[in-house]
C-alpha cells in the first residue's frame, strides 16, 4: 500500500510542531481550567448550602461567568482548532485516529454537548436555581467536562502506549491503554490545581469583599490543591507505562525533552511548595499579582508536559503504527525501492527557484520527509542540523536517519531522493546559486549510489531505538 | 445512484450519511440562527436606529446570540467528524490547500462571540449610533466570513485531483467558483425562515410564561420568514441551472426527485405557517409547529440533495466503489452502539437539565 498524498503546507520559519505544539497548550490550559473549575465549583456550592462558607455562593457566581466567557466557546474553538491545525500538519495522522476512534470521538462530543447545555442553564438561571437545583447542574455540568476528559485522554494515551492494540487492532485494548490511567490521574489533579490557582485570581477581584472574606474563601480554593501530593507517584506510574526509548529521552537522551520535563517539574514544585507551605500549612492570604504568577507557572508546568507527551511519541506519531513521516512502518521496505515521491502528484509551488531537476526532487523529499519536523532555513533547519557535516557524513547520516537519532524515523527513499536531499541541504548551506552541479551525473555516481544502497540496508527499516537482536 | 436515498447504497455509507446529516441538521439550524440573527441585528441598526433597538426580535437575538453560536459550534462538531469518516482525502485537501484563509475561521468566530457579548450590553449614555451599528455589522461580517469559508471548502473538495494540483502551484489561498456566490448566497438567504421559526418559539414561550405578549414581534417575524422562503426558493431554482448537468440530473432524476419534492413540499408548508401567522399577528404553537415541521422537510430534502450531488461528483474523480470500501471498514471499527448509548443518555440528560430551570418561577 501507498502512502495518501496531500499538499503539503508551509509555515515559512516556524516549524509544524511549534503551530501544534502552541495552540495545543493554550487548548490544553482551558480544559483543565473547565474541569477543575466544574469540580470547585460543585465543593463551593456544597460549601455555601451547608453554611460552611457565607460567601461561596457568590464566588461560584462569578466563577462561572469567567468560564463560560473564557472556556465555552475559546476552549471550543482552539478544541476545532487542534483538528484543523492537525490536518495542516499530519492529515493521515488525525486521519488515523478518526478512523480507529471516531465512535469515541462521537462519544465525547455527546458529553461536551451536555456540559455546554448544563453550563448555559446554571449560566442563564443560576440566581433564581434553590440550592439543590444548583448542586444539580453544577454536578451534571463537572461530571460531562471530567468525562470529556476521559474519553480524549484514552486517544492521546494510545498515540504512545497502544498497548495491545498494536496486536489486535481492537478499539478498546487501544483505549484502555497502559498510559490510560496514570495519565488521567494526573491530568484530573493537574486540572484542579488550575482551577484552584485561577480561583485565587477570581477571588481578589471580588473587591466588595474585606480581606478576611476573600482569604476565607482562598484557604477553601487551596484544598484543591492537596491532590499535588500525588503527582511524584503519578508522574512516576506514567512514566513507568511509556516504552523504554520515550523514557530514556526524558532523562538525558534528548536534552530538548529533558530540558522541557525539567520546566514542568520545576514549575510544579514552586507551586507544590508555595500550596503546600503558604496556603496550606500557614493559611496566608495569597494577592492577585502572586495568584497571577502561580497560573502562569501552572501555564508554563502544562507547557512543559504537553511538549514532553507530544516529543517522547517520536520517531511515531502513533507508536508502531505510523512513523512521524507519515509512513507507515510496513511501507518503508517499498518507498526505498519505489521512490518516496514517485508517486506524489502535486508539483512545487516554487519549482522555477531551483537551480536542477536533482534539487527539485530533493525539495520534493524535503517536502514529504522532512518538512512535518524541519524547516529548510528557519527553525529547527536541516541547513543548521546538516549544513556542516562532510559530505560522506551527511549521506550516511541521512541514509542511517534512525541510528544517527533514534528518535528519527527511517530514511524512506530511494539512493537517488537520498543524494537529491543531500543535494539541496549543500545547495542551501551554498547560498542558493543560480548554477549547481547534478552529483548524479558524475561519473563516480555508481560508487557513490552503491554506498547509499549499502548503509540504507545496514541500517534496515526497523526504528533506531530497537537493539540488534529485536530488528526484524 | 439511480434509487433514492438510502437504497442503492452499501450499509456502512448510508448509516455515516444519515448521521452526518442528522447531525448536520442540529447544526445548521444553530448556525442559522446566528448568521440569520447577526444579519437581522446588523440591518436593524442601520435602518432602524432606536425602534429596532427595542424590538422583540431585536432584543431576544442579542440576548441569545452567545449562546446560539456557543450551541452552533458545539453542534458543529459531530457533523465534522462524520465528514471526516465520509470524505476524508477531500476534507482534508481543502482544508490544506485554504491553508491559512481556512484557519482564519477559528479567530473571527471568537472574534464575533465576544462582539456578540459587546452588542449584548447597554451601551454607555452618549456612546454614537455609529460605533453600535460598526459593531453589529463586525458581528455579522464575522459570522458571513465563516459561511463563505465553508462554501469555498465545500466547493474545493469535490473537484478533481487535476483542479487540486493547479490551486496547489498557483499557492492562492481563495478558491474561486462560479458557483461560490450563488452557493453562499442560497444558503445565507434560506438561514431567515430558520431563524424567524427559532425566534417565533421563543416569543411564543415568552408569552406564554407571561413574560411578554404573545404578538411580540409576530408580524416581523413572520414577514421575515415568508421573504425568506420566497427568496430562497426562487434563488435555488436559479442555483439549479448552475449545477453541472450530471447533478441537475441526479436531482430531477429517479435518485434525487423524492428529496426535491419533499424540500418543494416543506418550503410550501413553511410559506403557509408565516403566511398564516403574519394574517393573525400573534405567535400560535400550531401554524409554529406546521412550519417547524415544513422546515424539516426542507431540510431533510436539501441536505440528501447535496449529498447525493456530492457523491455523484466524487465518482467521477476517485471513483464510488472505493469511497464505499473506505467507509465498510470505517464500520468495522466497535464502539457504535456505545456511542448510541451515551448519545440517548446525554440528550435525556441535556433535556432534564432544560427542564428542570424551564419549571422555575419567572
Amino acid at each position: 500500500m501507498n502512502p495518501p498524498y496531500y499538499p503539503v503546507s508551509d509555515f515559512g520559519p516556524m516549524m509544524k510542531g511549534m503551530v501544534i505544539g502552541g495552540l495545543g497548550i493554550v487548548h490544553v490550559f482551558l480544559a483543565m481550567f473547565a474541569i477543575g473549575g466544574g469540580l470547585l465549583m460543585c465543593y463551593f456550592q456544597w460549601l455555601a448550602q451547608t453554611g460552611r462558607s457565607p460567601n461561596a455562593r457568590r464566588f461560584v457566581d462569578g466563577y462561572f461567568k469567567a468560564l463560560v466567557l473564557i472556556s465555552f466557546v475559546v476552549g471550543a474553538v482552539t478544541g476545532v482548532a487542534m483538528w484543523f491545525v492537525s490536518i495542516q500538519v499530519s492529515p493521515r495522522t488525525i486521519g488515523m485516529m478518526v478512523e480507529e476512534f471516531h465512535w469515541v470521538w462521537g462519544i465525547e462530543w455527546t458529553f461536551f454537548s451536555l456540559e455546554i447545555t448544563a453550563g448555559y442553564c446554571f449560566y442563564r438561571c443560576s440566581a433564581r436555581l434553590p440550592d439543590r437545583d444548583r448542586l444539580l447542574l453544577l454536578g451534571i455540568y463537572s461530571a460531562a467536562s471530567w468525562f470529556s476528559l476521559f474519553w480524549i485522554n484514552g486517544i492521546l494515551t494510545w498515540q504512545l502506549t497502544p498497548g495491545d492494540w498494536s496486536r489486535t487492532r481492537e478499539v478498546w485494548s487501544g483505549f484502555f491503554n497502559p498510559g490510560f490511567l496514570p495519565s488521567l490521574l494526573f491530568r484530573t489533579v493537574t486540572a484542579m490545581t488550575v482551577a484552584s490557582l485561577a480561583a485565587c485570581v477570581v477571588i481578589n477581584t471580588m473587591a466588595d469583599l474585606d480581606r478576611a472574606a476573600r482569604k476565607a474563601l482562598i484557604n477553601k480554593a487551596a484544598h484543591f490543591l492537596f491532590p499535588m501530593a500525588a503527582m511524584p507517584f503519578l508522574s512516576a506510574w506514567y512514566f513507568g507505562t511509556m516504552p523504554e526509548d520515550s523514557r530514556r529521552m526524558v532523562f538525558g537522551g534528548s536534552i530538548v525533552m529533558t530540558l522541557f520535563m525539567g520546566l514542568a517539574t520545576g514549575a510544579s514544585l514552586l507551586i507544590g511548595l508555595y500550596a503546600g507551605f503558604a496556603l496550606l500549612l500557614k493559611r496566608l492570604y495569597i494577592n492577585g499579582a502572586t495568584a497571577t504568577l502561580l497560573v502562569a507557572l501552572s501555564f508554563a508546568a502544562t507547557a512543559g508536559g504537553e511538549f514532553v507527551r507530544e516529543g517522547v511519541r517520536k520517531p511515531y506519531t502513533v507508536r508502531e503504527a505510523l512513523y512521524s513521516t507519515s509512513v507507515a512502518p510496513e511501507e518503508v521496505t517499498r518507498l526505498r525501492a519505489e521512490g518516496c515521491v514517485a508517486r506524489d502528484p502535486y508539483p512545487l509551488r516554487d519549482a522555477a527557484n531551483y537551480p536542477n531537476d536533482q534539487v527539485r526532487l530533493g525539495a520534493k523529499v524535503f517536502r514529504f520527509h522532512c518538512n512535518v519536523c524541519h524547516t529548510m532555513d528557519g527553525a529547527n533547519a536541516l541547513r543548521h542540523l546538516a549544513g556542516d557535516w562532510t559530505p560522506v557524513q551527511r549521506r550516511m547520516n541521512i541514509a542511517q536517519l534512525q541510528r544517527t537519532k533514534t528518535f528519527m524515523p527511517p530514511f524512506s527513499g530511494t539512493p537517488e531522493e537520498l543524494e537529491a536531499l543531500v543535494r539541496l541541504i549543500e545547495w542551501a548551506t551554498a547560498g542558493r546559486p543560480r548554477e549547481w552541479p547534478v552529483s548524479t551525473d558524475r561519473e563516480d555516481w555508481p560508487e557513490g549510489r552503491r554506498r547509499i544502497r549499502a548503509w540504507l540496508d545496514e541500517a534496515g527499516v526497523a526504528p533506531g531505538f530497537l537493539k540488534p537482536g529485536e530488528r526484524r | 445512484m439511480d434509487a433514492p436515498f438510502p437504497s442503492g447504497l452499501p450499509f456502512p455509507t448510508a448509516a455515516y450519511l444519515v448521521l452526518y446529516l442528522v447531525t448536520l441538521w442540529v447544526h445548521i439550524a444553530f448556525m442559522n440562527y446566528v448568521l440569520a440573527g447577526s444579519a437581522t441585528l446588523a440591518a436593524g441598526l442601520v435602518v432602524g436606529g432606536r425602534a429596532a433597538k427595542e424590538h422583540p426580535i431585536c432584543a431576544l437575538l442579542r440576548d441569545w446570540m452567545p449562546f446560539m453560536l456557543s450551541a452552533a459550534i458545539t453542534a458543529g462538531i459531530a457533523p465534522l467528524l462524520f465528514l471526516q469518516v465520509l470524505y476524508k482525502e477531500q476534507f482534508y485537501t481543502a482544508n490544506l490547500l485554504l491553508f491559512f484563509r481556512w484557519m482564519a475561521i477559528l479567530p473571527a468566530l471568537i472574534l464575533g462571540f465576544y462582539l456578540g457579548y459587546l452588542l449584548k450590553k447597554e451601551p454607555a449614555p452618549g456612546r454614537g449610533r455609529g460605533g453600535r451599528i460598526a459593531l453589529g455589522i463586525a458581528v455579522f461580517a464575522c459570522f458571513a466570513f465563516v459561511g463563505w469559508s465553508w462554501v469555498e471548502n465545500h466547493l474545493l473538495s469535490v473537484q478533481p485531483e487535476e483542479c487540486w494540483k493547479e490551486h496547489y502551484v498557483s499557492g492562492a489561498h481563495l478558491y474561486a467558483s462560479p458557483e461560490l456566490l450563488p452557493r453562499l448566497l442560497l444558503w445565507f438567504v434560506a438561514g431567515f425562515p430558520t431563524m424567524a421559526l427559532m425566534v417565533g418559539w421563543q416569543l411564543w414561550d415568552r408569552g406564554r410564561r407571561g413574560k411578554g405578549d404573545p404578538a411580540d414581534g409576530a408580524r416581523a417575524g413572520s414577514a421575515i420568514g415568508l421573504a425568506g422562503v420566497v427568496v430562497s426558493a426562487l434563488w435555488a431554482w436559479r442555483y439549479f441551472y448552475l449545477l453541472s448537468d450530471a447533478a441537475q440530473k441526479i436531482v430531477s432524476g429517479p435518485a434525487g426527485r423524492l428529496y426535491l419534492l419533499l424540500s418543494i413540499a416543506g418550503g410550501a408548508i413553511e410559506l403557509v405557517a408565516f403566511a398564516a401567522l403574519l394574517r393573525r399577528g400573534r405567535w400560535s404553537p400550531g401554524w409554529l409547529a406546521l412550519g417547524s415541521a415544513g422546515l424539516v422537510a426542507n431540510f431533510v430534502g436539501t441536505g440528501v440533495m447535496n449529498e447525493t450531488i456530492r457523491l455523484v461528483t466524487l465518482d467521477g474523480t476517485v471513483g464510488l466503489p472505493l469511497l464505499f470500501a473506505r467507509h465498510a471498514a470505517s464500520w468495522k471499527v466497535a464502539g457504535f452502539p456505545v456511542f448510541l448509548f451515551f448519545l440517548a443518555l446525554n440528550v435525556g440528560l441535556m433535556a432534564f437539565c432544560v427542564r428542570r430551570v424551564r419549571r422555575l418561577p419567572n
